[in-house]
């Protein structure tokens, strides 16, 4: 790094460094906006299943098997791995190396993402959950987050600094750890599938995995990062949070089998992940308790921030909650269910990489986003669409597990005393769908100001940062 | 600029430097920058907090694991000790099924079977008298006219049922007995039930032969 | 240790080793060999293997997505009213899938479990199924509560006779056109028509807690 630049906010590094971070985080948005209109389909489907019935692509288990790839795989991927690449940069102090090999695996990635998209409308899903991708769309993505992730290890292996930061951590562990997973998942179930109810309970532990070991450590490099770089302070729980890391690790991907409470599995794995559900609560509150400087911060950024940090922990707790099974008799099976995978995932992991994307982009482009009305905008649909969302989830699988316990209920009458939570459910789905609008129409403008003007980063508009105080506890 | 801090949504300004940010932490884990140095001790609380998450976790999967048994699928069970016995079914279930897959045409579902054509069983001389009989005439099957209840049947043949040569079904010894005990027991009938010792016997002392007709089992005890 | 890099990935390896093994890789030691259980009563091994129309109809079932709303996993009598709902007397076992070439076990009820379709009482015969299927209405409802697939059956001319699973069949109007289910829905109706989970296995009998005595030692 040179000696300006320690004072200047936007380095050279940045600017060096843009296009992979910049073309990741556009995939990412644009992916996020597709699944959100897949979302919107599949939520309208629920109370009205004649909806778009006639066209095969759209039928409610492919489009729902839509929404959740694009999701997982387009825009928590893209965007997670963005962020992750755009805080080892910095925080390693030089110019990303491999940056061809980011931009082409990125490419590829997004290839090899419509091609399988297409595949499951065409009806070559795998009816694994977060493994729906068909099967020769697999091997492309290994090879393709593999050219990606090379461009981080290198930042991180060819860092000024001796030490590290959790940013750090989080970022190494989920670029290093997906590849693994994903061969792994796609070995036993795609290429030498096992036998019979091994099936559901490996997608299980893939899914939680994808979740603790991949997603979330992508959120978290980016919030770490964030957080005591807009407060100025240091985090106040600092010292645990290496304790707090390795439990993510090594309890996290445990708690997979919750959703398999009286299934047809040996009852030690729905066990075993009940007491990882709580085990693992550790490792939430002392992310809580380290970025609750973000629930005092003002600005975009740490209010998506904190937004991520309540949902992210509330969705644990939640878990938690759920995984007694006096409580699991009503909720599982349930749209309950889905509002805790949404909590967590779109509550969660997506608002906190917002908060980073809109602390990151500015310094990428080197000029503020465009649109003030649309930051504000999209904060608003956002937050009101995700608690309505989650919100609205929640009643209706609680009256349906409530009335599924009575046996003399038939599931019209389900469907009939469910349906205007499902059409809230509806309307926020739309919500969040203008909002991502509003945000890749934003990210564009800003990004094609760049493209066209240059370089030229308007550097008089940042602010010159100071050192960091230190407040031991 | 004389706009406030975090007042533009469109950019949030940092307050500290990347090389700050990372040296303030390095130091509250203890070290001092590019040093190997030791870790402070963490507040307590929140450790004692984790050792009762542990503890609480530790206690759940005891009680609720069924010992990490495949076998165990409902936890509130431990796993099944010693060795597996096969449950012996009850004779009545396992004859009354035989019953209804092979004897049940002809004899009927009421046991009386069908005039002119096939015997009866209720109140049956042979399914009452001698053990021998009945075991001999089911296993090895019977040809010719038989007189049942003072009528007489000229018909079809019995066929063979027990697990000797020519079988049309094949039945295993304990099989034979199940279905000789459920006749004995059902419609009325009274009689002990039929062991499969000893339809083990029968089989072993006679060998393969062909059918009985009625004289030869006429001639048993 | 987090500064140290080797003993960093060692300590990643591990814990990608330790969710690998302690959960895939040791439910696969213990029940991924499962054989079948030979009942000597039945002089038969269950489960049996679905006839191969109903293995096809199976990726029909997973291609159209139905693993969305449907489950396929039956609870033991006393957590939740399975049993009393009449999709099955016993809890659903390991065994009874190993036959089955992509398991669809479901998370979500959004419509009633499938476990037992084929043993259902009173029996659901596959020209109720298919009509169901076209329409989307379950037979004496007036709404639509199920997506109608349209597209799983094929409105053709009538050459000759009528087909004999025709769903409706106009041999009144110019032309003369009928509905008929397509390769694609008959095997889907065999398979689930083939769904049946009723052979009670020795790991599946139901078992009733016994409260246990004070100072009982198990």
């Amino acid at each position: 790094m040179s000696s300006t630049s320690t004072h200047a906010e936007v380095t050279a590094a940045d600017t060096a460094g843009r296009w992979p971070v910049l073309l990741l985080l556009a995939s990412g948005l644009g992916w996020l906006v597709i699944s959100g209109i897949f979302a919107l389909i599949a939520s309208i489907q629920l109370h009205s299943p004649t909806f778009m019935s006639a066209c095969e692509w759209f039928t409610h288990g492919r489009v729902g098997a839509l929404a959740e790839t694009a999701f997982v795989y387009g825009w928590a991927a893209n965007a997670g791995l963005g962020i992750a690449l755009w805080v080892l940069g910095r925080l390693g102090g030089s110019t990303l190396r491999a940056q061809n090999w980011a931009m082409v695996g990125t490419l590829f990635w997004n290839l090899g993402m419509t091609l399988g998209l297409g595949g499951i409308a065409t009806g070559e899903a795998t009816s694994f959950a977060f493994l729906e991708l068909p099967r020769y769309v697999q091997p492309l993505l290994v090879v393709a987050y593999i050219a990606i992730g090379i461009s981080g290890i290198l930042a991180w292996s060819g860092r000024r600094t001796e030490g590290t930061y959790a940013s750090h951590w989080y970022a190494v562990a989920a670029l290093f750890l997906f590849p693994w997973l994903l061969i792994a998942a796609q070995t036993m179930l795609l290429w030498s599938p096992v036998r019979g109810v091994l099936q559901p309970i490996i997608d299980g532990w893939y899914v939680q995995s994808v979740f603790s070991l991949w997603l979330a450590p992508l959120a978290l490099a980016g919030a770490y990062y964030v957080v005591p770089k807009i407060t100025g302070q240091g985090l106040p729980s600092y010292e645990f949070a290496p304790l707090a890391f390795w439990t993510l690790l090594f309890v996290g991907t445990m708690t997979g089998g919750r959703h398999l409470i009286g299934g047809p599995v040996p009852a030690w794995i729905p066990t075993l992940a009940n007491a990882a559900c709580w085990m693992v609560l550790f490792h939430f509150i002392v992310v809580a308790l380290n970025l609750r400087g973000a629930l005092t911060g003002g600005g975009t950024s740490l209010a998506f921030i904190s937004f991520g940090l309540l949902a992210y922990l509330a969705g644990a707790l939640l878990d938690a909650a759920t995984s007694f099974r006096g409580v699991a008799v009503v909720t599982q099976f349930t749209y309950f269910t889905t509002a805790q995978q949404q909590l967590a995932l779109y509550g969660g992991i997506s608002m906190l990489l917002l908060g980073s994307i809109y602390f990151a982009v500015p310094r990428l482009t080197g000029r503020p986003w465009t649109s003030g009305a649309f930051v504000r905008g999209h904060r608003v649909l956002a937050m009101v669409g995700i608690s309505i969302l989650v919100g609205s989830l929640a009643v209706a699988g609680w009256i349906q597990g409530t009335e599924l316990s009575n046996a003399k209920t038939t599931f019209g009458e389900i469907a009939a005393r469910t349906r205007p939570w499902l059409l809230a459910v509806s309307v926020a789905q739309g919500f969040l769908l203008v909002g991502n609008m509003l945000i890749l129409a934003n990210f564009l403008r800003s990004v094609s100001g760049v493209w066209c003007a240059g370089a030229v980063s308007q550097v008089e508009a940042f602010r010159q940062p100071t050192t960091m105080e230190v407040h031991a506890s | 600029m004389s706009t406030p801090l975090h007042q533009d949504p469109r950019l949030d300004q940092a307050a500290s430097t990347d090389e700050s940010l990372l040296a303030a932490h390095d130091k509250l884990l203890g070290k001092q920058p590019d040093e190997k140095g030791r870790y402070k001790l963490p507040p307590l609380h929140l450790l004692f907090f984790f050792s009762g998450l542990i503890f609480f976790a530790g206690t759940y999967l005891n009680r609720y694991s069924g010992m990490f048994d495949p076998r165990v699928y409902n936890e509130n069970t431990l796993p099944p000790s010693g060795e597996t016995v096969v449950a012996k079914l009850d004779p009545l279930v396992l004859g009354k099924k035989q019953y209804e897959a092979i004897c049940i045409t002809c004899h009927q579902a009421s046991g009386l079977g069908l005039p002119g054509a096939f015997p009866p069983l209720a109140g049956s001389e042979w399914v009452a008298g001698s053990d021998d009989r009945l075991i001999r005439l089911v296993a090895y099957g019977m040809t010719g006219p038989m007189t049942v209840k003072g009528v007489l049947y000229n018909g079809a043949q019995m066929p063979t049922i027990g697990k000797v040569a020519n079988s049309q079904y094949n039945l295993s010894d304990d099989k034979v007995a199940a279905v000789l005990t459920y006749i004995r027991h059902e419609w009325g009938n009274t009689g002990a039930p039929i062991t499969t010792d000893q339809v083990a016997a029968v089989r072993s002392k006679e060998g393969d032969r062909k059918p009985y007709i009625e004289a030869e089992l006429l001639k048993l005890n | 240790m987090m500064k140290n890099g080797f003993f960093f990935f060692i300590g990643l390896l591990a814990a990608f080793l330790l969710g690998w093994g302690g959960i895939p890789l040791l439910a696969h030691k213990q029940i991924g060999a499962l054989a079948p259980f030979y009942d000597d009563g039945e002089s038969s091994s269950f489960p049996t293997r679905p006839p191969g129309v109903a293995a096809r109809g199976q990726l029909v079932y997973a291609d159209l997505g139905c693993v969305a709303c449907h489950t396929q996993q039956v609870r033991r009598p006393d957590f939740g009213s399975d049993k009393a709902r009449g999709w099955g007397d016993r809890q659903s076992v390991a065994r009874d899938y190993i036959f089955q070439g992509r398991p669809q076990l479901g998370d979500v009820r959004i419509g009633p479990d499938l476990a037992n379709w084929g043993v259902r009482k009173p029996p659901v015969d596959a020209g109720g199924i298919a009509q169901f299927l076209y329409s989307g209405v379950v037979s004496g409802a007036k709404a639509v509560t199920h997506p109608p697939f349209p597209f799983l059956f094929d409105d053709r001319p009538i050459v000759g006779e009528v087909a004999a699973d025709a769903l409706v069949a106009l041999v009144d109007k110019t032309p003369r056109r009928q509905i008929v289910p397509t390769e694609r829905a008959r095997t889907l109706i065999a398979y689930l028509q083939s769904l049946n989970n009723a052979y009670e296995y020795p790991e599946a009998r139901h078992v009733v807690p016994v409260v246990a005595k004070e100072g009982a030692h198990k």
